[in-house]
């Protein structure tokens, strides 16, 4: 055990102090430190998340298993928090997508900044719980964090919009949570346990379990729960309309990583480890990640709003993470774990893009923009690499990521699901591009003379974004090479 | 001269062959060079030219077997020339013909502004011409032949440049023969295994050889001007200029279209008498003969008249050959050097006509044999030998082929017939209608001022018609050239002399004088010599036929871009409806989708929530169905 592990304890016990200091800390300085102690925890986090990355590479361990959060030494089947690369890539992701959700909130929170900071941060927590969870309890209860804390997050602002978007949200959850909770409560009552481990050993036998229908119905219930909270079509109408309503920061951190952590991170952990095996389960995810991928690509062509287009093109991408890991192959994990990282960095830079205009025009609604790339070049521009990175263009980060889950699918799941993937990214093409001219290329709009660029901050977090997804794709060879060394793949 | 005589009889005599191509091109290139208006200087260096290569191609007929190689492209493509008794023989006939043309052609163009243009192509004609006929490689006789293609559209689009149609139409015809020959060459060559022409020899006609034999064939035929390939010939002749004609369709082309297809059934591929191929080429030759020869018949214009019948007696040429008797091949070849005597003749006086009168529609022009008789005897000669009239030259080649079709079968034997009376009957009526009765003249051309032209027009004339006396009575002289080029398939037969067969010659006769009184039918039927054939044009049945005909309905080339506009306009109809699919069903249909997404996404949490059980069942579904 090398030093740098102790850093695990940032990733719960980071936020959590930073929320008791700030909220006992006097309300001037704690308002004007917020957003900074939001920025440190998010840096650590990503640092830690690195140097972790790096410290089990160095030891050759390939994860952390610990049953008491202060004592990693103990590794029996009792654990319930654990760490591995795909846990460490997800933590990184969401220090990184929070630090922009704080950049991008220095300059649209206005008054709720300290409100926002505090919840952030336990959202923080909530996913980095999830993202270290081994044990499908401990999975709930962050679920539950993050489910509660996203639901403040939308509706910080007590207008009417958000309101009712956290409203649909809570309501969609509620019934996410009571699935997975019955889910859990019917696996408990057959198995005797919840630890991964514990599932894991007894489910390749559950057809001679002593009650295999109560079995059946955990499964669809786990697996409509994370469907819900994942937002995979037909279970994503609440999606649209909480991305919509959520205040630019929010909707940042929602697009970005929320939805992805809480449902589809959850989804592929439970696929991948526990729910193996189960064919109906398999082929339900199957159908249902290419019907979302085309479904989400389709309904986002005539959407008129920024920030709902990005909505149903998260539908489209999730159905692609989800299709890379129904394949069940270390390809199609590697390409979902991939495009995990990618849409965290391209859809976040969109959700930022959608935050600059709004922010500079006063709206979203891409009927009445148009022209804005003169007025705002930085925006625009990453913009146009965020959507190429998104249509899978080489060679951007996307592209590596798409290519690699259409092999796998087509390794496994035949030609067809293969062809339809590759098929629906025309629709992702048409989109954005509808998007684009619509909104930064052409004429310049009346009444939109006095846009200017975004504030620094907006830019930064953009050309931050942008250069990763850019060096990412670049050097993505690498990367592969790294893979193939690690045996991965 | 004395340089000159060392440098044709220079012991190897090599560089002759490459001087045949060289110099004509060389000086039709110096041609362009002199001033425009510099006709004089044109015309002596063309001249000059024309003389030189008549030298040359002497010093060549009479320098024996010679070959020459020079490596080029690789692949075997090399530039082989061979001079041998048959290249020699159409090497002089071509240097023969460009001479007199040429002589010709510098005087009825000297008021033409576009006469230093024709000089130069016509020399770069006569330099390919002899390229295609001396190449030893097959490949490198392709080169020349093709760019033959360049010149004929150009000399054809010098006299009318506003209305390319007809250029275009001798382009695409001529190109669609050369694709063919292209085609056959490289199936030839590939099943040779060689492509030096003396190499080849005697190839099967059988599986791909077929192919080759066929395609080949073709372009060498359609070279010469035969069916499918001849519907340009009538249209040039009306907008290119008249020694244009003579040069071109009636003599250069025919002989190298023949000459090639003399090779390629003689050297090339066995073509046996009685095979379906040797058939085939004998259809497309009866074929030619009676069709062309039945529109040649009702032309009211000189020249159209003479450019169906140059295309019609090719039919005869070709059926000679394609009979693969020794009688057949013999009669072919000798019809090909009488052929291009008379026709050549018969353009220069129709030629003479129009530098006179300025025009050769004989509903204007007629009765002209008091005022040029130079030209009216000329043309009587040409058009006896044409018709057959024993004893000038075109009766003895007619009578080889005669028998030859006889002993292939009746039917090709009376489809030649048939195109004797027909050829008779129309000749009858042109030189009734152009020489005889009372004279006509276009409005604004005065009596007077028609006179015999110059003795540079009127020269070649009387050349080539003693010509057509000469080798019709000596016609030992020609076939004595000819008869050695079969070699031992001639069988030791002599066909110089009368001809063999009295019964065909007493039928060649009697079809002759049924010509006559036929004509004399007509002319008092209509009391006009130019309505002398109105009796068969406007005959029950016929008539609709020769108007469909005139309509150009049964042109091969008007029907075939019937049926290109037809498959473009379809191409167009498919290419639309592919982008309809594309611009408008595609897109519209993913709008529609589109827009029923958003429509059902209205917002309300029921809504959603009912899509999520629907999503439950499903997965329900997949259970009960796969457990």
């Amino acid at each position: 055990m090398s030093a740098s592990m102790y850093l695990i304890y940032s990733f719960l016990g980071l936020p959590l102090i930073i929320v008791l200091a700030l909220t006992l800390a006097a309300k001037k300085p704690a308002d004007r430190l917020c957003i900074y102690a939001g920025y440190l925890a998010a840096i650590v986090q990503m640092i830690a998340a690195a140097a972790i990355f790096a410290a089990l590479l160095a030891a050759g361990v390939e994860s952390l298993t610990f049953s008491q959060f202060w004592d990693m030494s103990v590794s029996d089947s009792a654990a319930y928090l654990s760490l591995d690369a795909f846990s460490l890539v997800a933590i990184f992701c969401v220090g990184l997508v929070s630090l922009v959700s704080l950049i991008t909130a220095q300059s649209t929170m206005g008054e709720k900044k300290l409100n926002f900071t505090n919840v952030l941060m336990m959202l923080m927590l909530g996913m980095n719980g999830i993202a270290m969870a081994a044990d499908l309890f401990t999975l709930y209860v962050f679920l539950e964090v993050t489910g509660i804390t996203s639901f403040v997050l939308i509706a910080i602002f007590h207008d009417i919009r958000g309101l009712e978007g956290s409203f649909k949200y809570l309501v969609m959850s509620a019934i996410a949570s009571a699935f997975i909770l019955a889910g859990l409560a019917f696996l408990f009552m057959e198995f005797g346990g919840l630890g991964f481990d514990t599932v894991a050993a007894a489910i390749g036998a559950w057809q001679e379990a002593a009650n295999p229908t109560l079995l059946i119905v955990a499964f669809v219930l786990l697996a409509s729960g994370f469907l819900i909270k994942s937002g995979i079509a037909p279970f994503h109408g609440w999606l649209p309309d909480a991305y919509q309503s959520a205040p630019d920061a929010v909707s940042v951190v929602l697009g970005g990583i929320v939805t992805k952590m809480a449902g589809t991170y959850a989804l592929i952990r439970l696929l991948s480890e526990l729910l193996t095996d189960i064919a109906p389960l398999t082929q339900a995810c199957v159908i249902l990640a290419l019907g979302s991928i085309l479904f989400g690509a389709v309904a986002a062509v005539r959407q008129s709003d920024f920030k709902r287009i990005l909505a149903y093109s998260s539908i489209s991408q999730i159905g692609y993470i989800l299709l890379g890991a129904v394949c069940a192959s270390p390809l199609g994990y590697i390409g979902a774990i991939l495009h995990f990282f990618n849409h965290a960095t391209f859809k976040t830079t969109l959700f930022v893009n959608a935050a600059a205009v709004h922010e500079q025009t006063g709206t979203t609604d891409i009927e009445e923009l148009g022209g804005l790339q003169k007025q705002m070049p930085v925006t625009g521009v990453t913009s146009v690499i965020a959507f190429l990175s998104t249509a899978g263009i080489p060679p951007l980060a996307g592209f590596w990521s798409k290519l690699i889950i259409i092999i796998a699918a087509w390794q496994a799941l035949g030609a067809f699901a293969g062809a339809l993937a590759l098929f629906a990214s025309i629709f992702t093409a048409a989109y954005f591009l509808r998007l684009q001219s619509k909104v930064f290329f052409g004429l310049l709009r009346e009444g939109l003379e006095e846009v200017r660029e975004a504030v620094l901050g907006l830019k930064i977090a953009e050309i931050l974004l942008t250069a990763i997804t850019v060096g990412f794709g670049i050097a993505f060879p690498l990367a592969l090479r790294f893979m193939q060394a690690q045996g991965w793949l | 001269m004395g340089v000159l005589s060392d440098f044709i009889n220079m012991g190897n005599g090599n560089n002759l062959l490459y001087t045949m191509i060289l110099l004509p091109a060389l000086l039709a290139g110096l041609i362009l060079a002199v001033p425009r208006l510099n006709y004089r200087l044109r015309s002596m260096i063309f001249m000059a030219a024309v003389s030189l290569n008549m030298l040359f191609a002497l010093g060549v007929f009479f320098g024996g077997d010679m070959t020459m190689l020079i490596p080029w492209a690789g692949f075997g493509v090399n530039l082989a020339l061979r001079v041998y008794d048959f290249s020699a023989l159409i090497v002089l006939a071509v240097a023969v013909f460009a001479l007199l043309v040429g002589m010709y052609s510098v005087s009825f163009l000297r008021s033409k502004d576009y006469s230093g243009r024709f000089f130069f192509y016509y020399l770069v004609t006569v330099a390919l011409v002899n390229g295609a006929v001396l190449a030893n490689n097959i490949v490198v006789m392709l080169f020349f032949w093709e760019g033959l293609l360049v010149t004929l559209f150009g000399i054809i689009i010098i006299g009318n440049r506003e209305k390319p149609k007809a250029a275009l139409k001798a382009l695409v015809l001529n190109g669609i023969g050369d694709l063919l020959l292209m085609l056959g060459v490289i199936i030839t060559a590939t099943s040779a295994g060689t492509m030096m022409m003396d190499g080849i020899s005697d190839l099967p006609i059988e599986g791909v050889g077929i192919l080759g034999f066929v395609c080949m064939m073709l372009g060498a035929a359609g070279k010469a001007g035969s069916m499918p390939f001849h519907s340009w010939i009538p249209e040039a002749a009306t907008v290119a200029p008249m020694p244009f004609m003579a040069i071109l369709p009636a003599a250069l082309e025919k002989m190298l279209g023949i000459y090639l297809l003399a090779r390629i059934a003689l050297d090339f591929y066995q073509l046996q008498p009685g095979t379906p191929f040797s058939l085939l080429v004998m259809i497309i030759g009866a074929v030619t003969i009676v069709l062309a020869v039945a529109m040649a018949l009702i032309q009211k214009d000189m020249k159209k008249l003479l450019s169906y019948h140059a295309i019609s007696q090719v039919g005869y040429m070709i059926l000679g050959i394609g009979t693969a008797l020794p009688v057949g091949v013999v009669g072919g070849l000798f019809h090909m050097i009488n052929h291009v005597i008379y026709k050549c003749c018969l353009f220069l006086t129709a030629g003479s006509i129009e530098k006179q009168t300025g025009s050769t529609d004989l509903r204007k022009v007629g009765g002209l044999g008091k005022l040029m008789p130079a030209t009216t005897v000329c043309f009587i000669i040409a058009a006896c030998a044409i018709s057959g009239v024993p004893p000038f030259n075109g009766f003895f080649s007619k009578e080889l082929v005669f028998d030859a079709a006889l002993e292939s079968g009746i039917v090709y034997y009376i489809a030649a017939v048939l195109g004797a009376f027909l050829t008779a009957a129309s000749f009858l009526k042109l030189g009734h209608a152009a020489f005889f009765g009372k004279t006509k003249l276009p409005e604004g051309v005065s009596e007077d001022k028609v006179k015999e032209n110059s003795g540079a027009m009127v020269t070649p004339m009387l050349i080539l018609a003693g010509l057509c006396i000469f080798f019709g009575v000596y016609n030992a002289v020609p076939l004595g050239q000819i008869q050695p080029l079969l070699g031992e398939a001639l069988g030791g037969h002599d066909y110089a002399g009368w001809p063999h067969s009295l019964t065909l010659v007493v039928i060649s006769v009697a079809v002759l004088l049924l010509a006559a009184v036929n004509h004399l039918i007509g002319y008092r039927l209509t009391g006009e010599g130019l309505k002398a054939v109105d009796h068969i044009h406007y005959a029950p049945g016929l008539h609709s036929v020769y108007n469909a005909a005139e309509r150009h309905y049964f042109d091969p080339y008007d029907i075939v871009m019937l049926l290109i506009n037809a498959f473009a306009w379809l191409s167009y109809g498919i290419d639309r409806a592919i982008n309809w699919i594309y611009d408008a069903a595609f897109v519209n249909v993913v709008n529609y989708v589109s827009d029923a997404a958003k429509r059902i996404n209205d917002g309300h949490s029921s809504t959603y929530m009912k899509w999520s059980f629907f999503g439950v069942a499903f997965i329900v579904f997949l259970f009960i169905i796969l457990v």
